[in-house]
Formats: C-alpha cells, structure tokens, sequence
C-alpha cells in the first residue's frame, strides 16, 4: 500500500541507478529547471560564489516572513506604527520574524548586488547571454524599488522623511515628475493614501513582478545552455549542428516533435564523464548547503541585532540627520550636492548603461586580461559609489554637515 | 479578399487595437490619480491677529508655516517646506535662519537661501483677513517677500 502510493508520487526508477538520478531531476516540478547533470567547474564555490542561490533563498525567507508579517500590519497609519509595537512586544515570535524580514532584505541587496559583479568580471553577459543580463538588472531594480517601498511601512520618523526625500526626487524629474510624485503617493504629501499604496506595491504588484522574473532569469539560464564557463578557460563551444536540421522553406510543415527534439538553440552537450556529474546528490547537496547557510546567516543577524524604529512619524518635524537605506545614502550624498542632475539624470544614465551593456560592449573575449578598460571602467562606478556611501553614512551629521566620526555625538548609522 | 481591402482592414484593426490600449492605460492612470485629496486644505484660518503678539515666528505644524509679526510692517507667512527635497525647515532665532535637517540648506529671515543645495528661496504665502477678523492663509497665492499684512491699531 505505501509502495503503491509513493510510486503513484515518485514514478521515476530509485536513485540508485543512473537512469533513476537522471528521472528523479526530470520528473519533479520544482526540480527540472536542474539539468541531469552539471560539470564540475560550475560547483565550485569559487566559480559562482552561489551568489544567484544566495540572492534566490533570500527572497524566499522575505516571502515567508512578509507572509506572517502581514496577519499583523494595517497599512493606515498611526495604526501601522502600533503594529510595529506590537511586533516588537506582544506578538510571539514577533521580533524575529520582523529582523528576519529586515536583515534578509538588506542581505539581498548585498547579496544580488555582488550577483552583479560577479557576473560582470566573468563576462557572463557576453553572447548567448545577453538578455538574461537584461532580466537580471531589471530584478536589481525591482529589488531597490521593493526595498524603497518596504521601508515606509513601519510609519516612523525615519521612513516618512526617508521617503519624504525620496519621491521629491521623483518629482524633480523634468516633465512628468510631479504627476508621477501624485501618482504614487495618491497626494501631494505623505499620508494614508502613500501608506497603502506603498502597500499594495509592497505586498503585491512587486513580488509579483519579482517572482515572473525570476523564473525568467532561472529558466533563462538553461535555455542559454547553462553557466557560463570560467572567464580564463577555453572558449565556449558553439551550439553543435543539429543532427536532421529543421527546414524552414514556406512549403513545408512539420510536427512540433520536429522542434522539441532537437537541441535547444544553445544547449551545449555535457562533454566528457569526467567533466560532469549527477545533479542527484552533487548539485542539490550543494544547494541545500547554500540555503542552511543563508536561513542561518538571516536566523543569527535577527537573534543579534534588532531592527531600527523610531519614534511615530510626525510630518511637522524632520529629524536631524535625516539619513535614506544605508545603500541608497550615495544618492542622498550626491543629491545634496545637486538635485535634479545627481537624483535623477545620474542613476537614470546608470540604469540605462546597465541594462544595454551587452549590446555596446562588442569585445567578444570575456577574459579579464582582453577587458582591462571595461573592467576599470566598472571598479571605477563601483567605488565612487562606496565612497559617497561612506560618506553619507559615518562622515555627515546635523544639517548634512560634515563631521568625523569619531566627533562625540556624530550621526553615523542609516 | 483583395489587396486593398486586406491593407485597410489591418491598418483598422491596428488602429483599434492602439486605441483600446491607448484608453485602458489613459483609464489606468486616470484611475490612480485621486478624485479627492484628504489632506490639510491650501486656505486656512489661523486665529485673531491678538493671538499673535510681535515676537518669535510661529510654526503652524498641521499647515507647515512660519507666521511672523513685524511691530512695524504686520504679518507675512512662509511655508516652512524646503525647496530642496521637502523637509521641514527650522527657524533659528539665536542665527535668525532656517536650518534644512536633511541636506543642509539654510535660508535667511526674508527666505533667501544662504547656504545649501536648495535651488529657490522659501515661498511666502499671502495673508489676508477673513471676515471674522482671523487671520487667513493661502497657499495657492505665492507672494513676494515684501508682502505684509497690516493692521492698523
């Protein structure tokens, strides 16, 4: 009877042989995004970092912890900072899940943000992986925006004048800034309509973005014939030939077997035994690995550390320093310099530079020492960046002025 | 079907197909865009000029504005919203300034910015009599700074 049932579930052949591995990968829903087997090089810590798992388990811990979140939070305010409260102290578990959804937020913007660099340095957005880059900067940007909308949420001092700052530099924007400034706060000032907008962004039309793209991104990945090899290795093999190649003259019509059989466009062939292995167990032992690893990297920062809150906001009086998210503190540093320009026009050039990179960068080689420009180019960014963010977090104080940090009474933190 | 009408059909149906879009989104943000704002009203009473003795300016939280009172020239308000990014300004009577806590601005008495990323001095707001003697504010008139009401003792 319990045999029946479990080979009505599992139909695949037991996993000790290696025709049961391979069925166990592409029987199972949630595991034929896998490949049967994968090459060795690309298990590698080194390789990869896991830093896409890292960044994939991390938005399932904030889907979770946001989930329960949600039994106990009224976007209305000042009921929502009640709630906080309530998290904070009469609510089991409360505290926990709040620093989980918090540190699991900010690690994911570390965590995708190095994805990033990683995938620069090694070239990976060169052909065939052009569009997956696109995809991947677009989840970069959803992230941000998920972040900007979730620190409203706990209705202190510092998310309202955080958020204060932020959409006048939305509306700074030439043209359309103050209409899309109304549009997303559902006023000409923060209250209960920005509230439950931010909300339902927050809670729904977000994460529903975010989770479409990301099984774009992953499925992606193999339709672009899976990792792309290490940087310094031999070049990738092109797609191999097709065996019966599909004719595509007007007069002739075929079967969908005729497609499906075939290679994907990319798909490159698992070459030699020695270079490959089973995905059952290499790969997911590897995985399972990564996700403990991150649960408890968010698990210790919740049990250490206590997310921030403030006193109630109070839209009559700004805090001094009123500082942004530590990760956005660069923008804040260049927007006190000179708003429109630096606020919007600097991370819009950004942005766009990001997302048509690979369509402007024509250097074909992705090892480093053929990229020496567009390496530096990049450290360059990235640095500035850091620097302005350091910046505004240690080195600003009352009224923006700038103060050491060592100074008694300096400003620092976000 | 002819070629003609093949043409004039699809460039119909395309023309139809962009304006349903066309109208769903216009619809969308039309939809998005409040009917009503539930927010402090632009034009406000803010008591009997009496209330108001020449002194230190004083800050109106609910509406965001610095009322003051000259002994010679009257009463002038203006609205304590930076024209930077939109935090709250804060009178410094030891500097007679406004002081921005979020980028560092700082404005003079007559709103002139001294200081700091703010790209326009703070805006004055007319200030009138309403009927009932009280003093009233209206932010949909910006004015001068020269602008002062006053009433004679």
């Amino acid at each position: 009877m319990l045999k029946s049932i479990l080979r009505s579930i599992f139909r695949g052949d037991p996993p000790s042989t290696q025709k049961g591995r391979s069925e166990l990968v592409f029987y199972n829903l949630w595991l034929h995004i896998h490949p049967a087997k994968v090459r060795k090089e690309h298990l590698k810590l080194r390789h990869t970092g896991y830093l896409g798992f890292v960044s994939f388990f991390l938005l399932l811990i904030l889907g979770a912890t946001g989930l329960a979140l949600m039994f106990y939070y009224h976007p209305y305010p000042p009921r929502a900072y009640q709630d906080m409260k309530d998290l904070q102290f009469v609510v089991f578990l409360g505290p926990f899940l709040r620093n989980m959804h918090r540190w699991a937020a900010q690690l994911l913007v570390v965590a995708v943000f190095l994805h990033l660099c990683r995938v620069f340095y090694a070239g990976a957005y060169k052909e065939p992986r052009q569009f997956n880059w696109v995809v991947g900067v677009l989840l970069l940007f959803l992230v941000l925006t998920l972040s900007f909308t979730g620190y409203l949420l706990p209705w202190d001092q510092k998310a309202f004048w955080a958020i204060t700052v932020g959409t006048n530099i939305v509306a700074s924007a030439p043209l359309v800034g103050p209409v899309v400034k109304v549009l997303l706060l559902g006023g000409h000032s923060l209250g209960i309509q920005a509230l439950l907008r931010f909300y339902v962004l927050h809670v729904a039309v977000l994460p529903g973005l975010a989770a479409a793209l990301v099984m774009v991104h992953l499925w992606r990945i193999r339709k672009d014939g899976g990792l792309a090899p290490s940087p310094s290795g031999p070049r990738e093999p092109s797609a191999p030939p097709r065996e019966t190649p599909i004719p595509s003259s007007p007069e002739k019509s075929y079967g969908l077997m005729g497609i499906v059989t075939g290679k994907p466009t990319f798909e490159v062939l698992v070459p030699e035994e020695e270079e490959a292995v089973f995905s059952y167990p290499y790969a997911f032992l590897r995985e399972g690995a990564a996700f403990l690893a991150t649960s408890a990297a968010v698990m210790a920062l919740a049990l250490l550390y206590n997310a921030p809150l403030s006193e109630v906001a109070d839209p009559s009086k700004t805090p001094n320093p009123a500082k942004a998210p530590w990760y956005f503190l660069g923008v804040q540093e260049l927007v006190s310099h000179s708003p429109a320009l630096s606020g919007i026009l600097l991370p819009s050039l950004l942005v766009l530079a990001l997302l048509f990179l690979p369509y402007y960068d024509g250097n074909p080689s992705r090892r480093p020492r053929d990229r020496v420009l567009a390496l530096s180019l990049f450290a360059l960014v990235v640095l500035s960046y850091l620097v302005l963010l350091l910046i505004g977090l240690y080195f600003r104080g009352a009224g923006w002025a700038w103060v050491w940090p060592w100074a008694k009474g300096a400003g620092g933190g976000a | 079907m002819n070629r003609r009408s093949f043409l004039s059909l699809s460039t119909a149906s395309a023309a139809a197909l962009l304006a349903t879009a066309g109208m769903g989104l216009a619809g969308f943000f039309r939809f998005l865009y409040p009917g009503v704002f539930y927010e402090p009203a632009r034009r406000f009473k803010v008591g009997y000029p009496a209330d108001f003795p020449p002194g230190q300016p004083v800050f109106l939280p609910t509406e965001k504005v610095y009322l003051f009172h000259d002994p010679a020239k009257g009463f002038s308000a203006a609205s304590a919203v930076c024209t930077h990014l939109g935090c709250t300004v804060q009178w410094s009577e030891r500097d007679r300034q406004f002081d921005c806590p979020c980028h560092g601005s700082v404005f003079a008495a007559d709103g002139a910015v001294l200081r700091g990323p703010a790209p326009r001095p703070l805006t004055w707001l007319e200030v009138t009599l309403s009927k009932d003697g009280q003093l009233q504010i209206n932010k949909n008139r910006p004015v001068t700074d020269a602008y002062h009401l006053l009433i004679p003792a």
